[in-house]
């Protein structure tokens, strides 16, 4: 089996160059994602990076090739070894000096570099050793064994799928979608769905005219909340008059505990500032003064 | 939760809320809805002057809580900085819901409102402990969490049971299976710095 690896590893490689080299050689987003990586700034300069970026797709193209033609010099390998470890290095470089920079190594993706950037890069260093290393050409391995050397090619593919920061986009998210199309929505039938939330008691509150009123005296965000009969009570803490007349108190809100804002009609809310210390109420007469505010009727 | 407890003795809290109650439920009474903005969590964020003459005087301090000295939090600013937080026994605080200030602890992050007093501490109104406003993308959607991407940086939110979300700009709910994968998402919730995720408090979509 193991021989059988490493007799297809040259096969494998020379995919993943060849994709690489491709989408780096080729590709349309170079130009578009060259000042977002780290060879950007390595280089200190966006169109240099992009040249870079080209050259090494084309080199990694060439060595998909070799790989390919000439599996039995140690030539390619040892090429392709070389490319590994000076993609390690990029990376180690990337990742201490510009952390969030994507590694390009694709260079159809956006995401930084992470651990699979660093597997990728060492899986290419490793299997190119073992290419120099190896005698046998890959087409006698297929030959001798096809169906392991089918399982070894998928196994491989898929390893190399994974490392790739694509998969991301083109596989987890519709499948992750699907999951939810087929098992349902994992959100659905949470409890209590039908009571109205108190944050949404405060956004009700936040937009209305008795808000509008109290606010030079607010000073507090909400401190607690309860509901009695029907009324959710929100308690406030503020200051009322200027200067030597300042005395704190409590704002309290009661409001309709069913209503939110998407309610039909106005809010209707009850207000009272209550001295913290003696619990006396607190000019009452300011805020009935305060004009009853009525949305427009619709006519008919 | 009700104005009564279980026991049918009323606690000292809850003879204060019964208290409480009665004055909110005999004060005026105003009828009517308006565009103005708030001063909850979302005011954390509020990026105009306010036009409250009692916003005008305060001052924010906002940063890291790097020692507590009984009621004095000792915060070190994103940007440099040093400043000391006094909590009085009316500041409100926030930590994922309005909750006491014995939930602080050192290592939160903090963004607080208050007056600055002649000590140098600036006394607090309000404290919003680890709050967080993000710009997102879902990305997975399970039973208690959603994955999140801000950015390049994929976060993890956790579903709590009072989560809200509003949709297309309407009123909050509690209902959250109208939210699908690959929406943009506006997440307002609160830091974990134990794991780095995010209790999501309000997540609103299609705004």
């Amino acid at each position: 089996m193991l021989s059988l690896t490493t007799g297809l590893l040259p096969l494998l490689l020379a995919g993943l160059l060849a994709w690489t080299g491709a989408t780096k050689a080729l590709g349309p987003d170079v130009v578009r994602t060259a000042p977002k990586t780290a060879l950007a700034r390595l280089l200190s300069s966006s169109e240099r990076a992009v040249l870079v970026l080209r050259a090494t797709g084309w080199a990694e193209l060439l060595l998909a090739g070799a790989l390919l033609a000439a599996p039995g010099s140690a030539l390619p390998g040892a090429a392709t070894a070389v490319l590994g470890a000076g993609f390690l290095g990029y990376l180690g470089y990337g990742r201490a000096r510009a952390p969030q920079a994507s590694c390009g190594c694709s260079a159809s993706e956006d995401t930084p570099v992470t651990g699979r950037s660093f597997a990728r890069a060492a899986l290419v260093l490793a299997g190119g050793l073992t290419a120099a290393g190896a005698h046998r050409t890959w087409w006698d391995a297929l030959g001798d064994r096809p169906v392991a050397s089918a399982v070894v090619l998928a196994v491989g593919a898929l390893v190399l799928f994974a490392l790739s920061a694509d998969l991301d986009r083109r596989l987890l998210l519709p499948l992750r979608r699907t999951r939810l199309r087929v098992f349902g929505h994992p959100l659905t039938g949470r409890g209590g769905a039908r009571q109205v939330p108190v944050a949404a008691s405060v956004e009700l509150l936040e937009n209305s005219l008795a808000w509008h009123t109290t606010s030079p005296v607010v000073r507090s965000a909400l401190l607690d909340h309860w509901d009695s009969d029907g009324w959710r009570v929100l308690h406030y803490s503020g200051v009322h008059g200027e200067g030597e007349a300042a005395r704190p108190v409590a704002v309290l809100f009661a409001l309709d505990a069913t209503a939110g804002r998407d309610t039909p009609g106005d809010p209707v809310i009850r207000v009272s500032y209550v001295d913290a210390d003696t619990g006396a109420p607190v000019a009452a007469e300011e805020l009935r003064a305060a004009p009853a505010r009525r949305s427009l009727r619709l006519v008919e | 939760m009700n104005a009564r407890n279980t026991t049918g003795v009323p606690s000292e809290g809850m003879r204060r809320r019964r208290f409480l109650t009665a004055a909110a439920l005999g004060g005026a009474t105003i009828v009517g809805a308006s565009a103005l903005g708030g001063l909850d969590a979302d005011a954390a964020f509020a990026a105009e002057p306010s036009l409250d003459p009692a916003i005008a005087r305060s001052s924010f301090v906002e940063g890291r809580i790097t020692g507590i000295t009984g009621s004095v939090l000792e915060v070190a600013g994103s940007s440099g900085g040093h400043a000391r937080v006094q909590m009085t026994n009316v500041t409100s605080v926030w930590k994922v819901r309005p909750t006491t200030a014995d939930v602080i602890e050192v290592g939160d992050g903090l963004y607080a409102r208050g007056v600055p007093m002649p000590d140098g501490t600036v006394a607090a109104d309000a404290v919003w402990v680890n709050i967080v406003n993000l710009d997102t993308t879902i990305r997975g959607i399970a039973k208690n969490r959603v994955h999140l991407a801000h950015g390049q940086h994929e976060v993890v939110g956790n579903i709590l049971a009072d989560t809200g979300a509003s949709y297309a700009g309407r009123g909050l709910t509690s209902d959250l299976s109208r939210l699908r994968i690959g929406q943009s998402a506006q997440v307002l919730g609160a830091w974990r710095p134990s794991d780095d995720s995010v209790d999501v408090v309000r997540i609103s979509v299609g705004h």
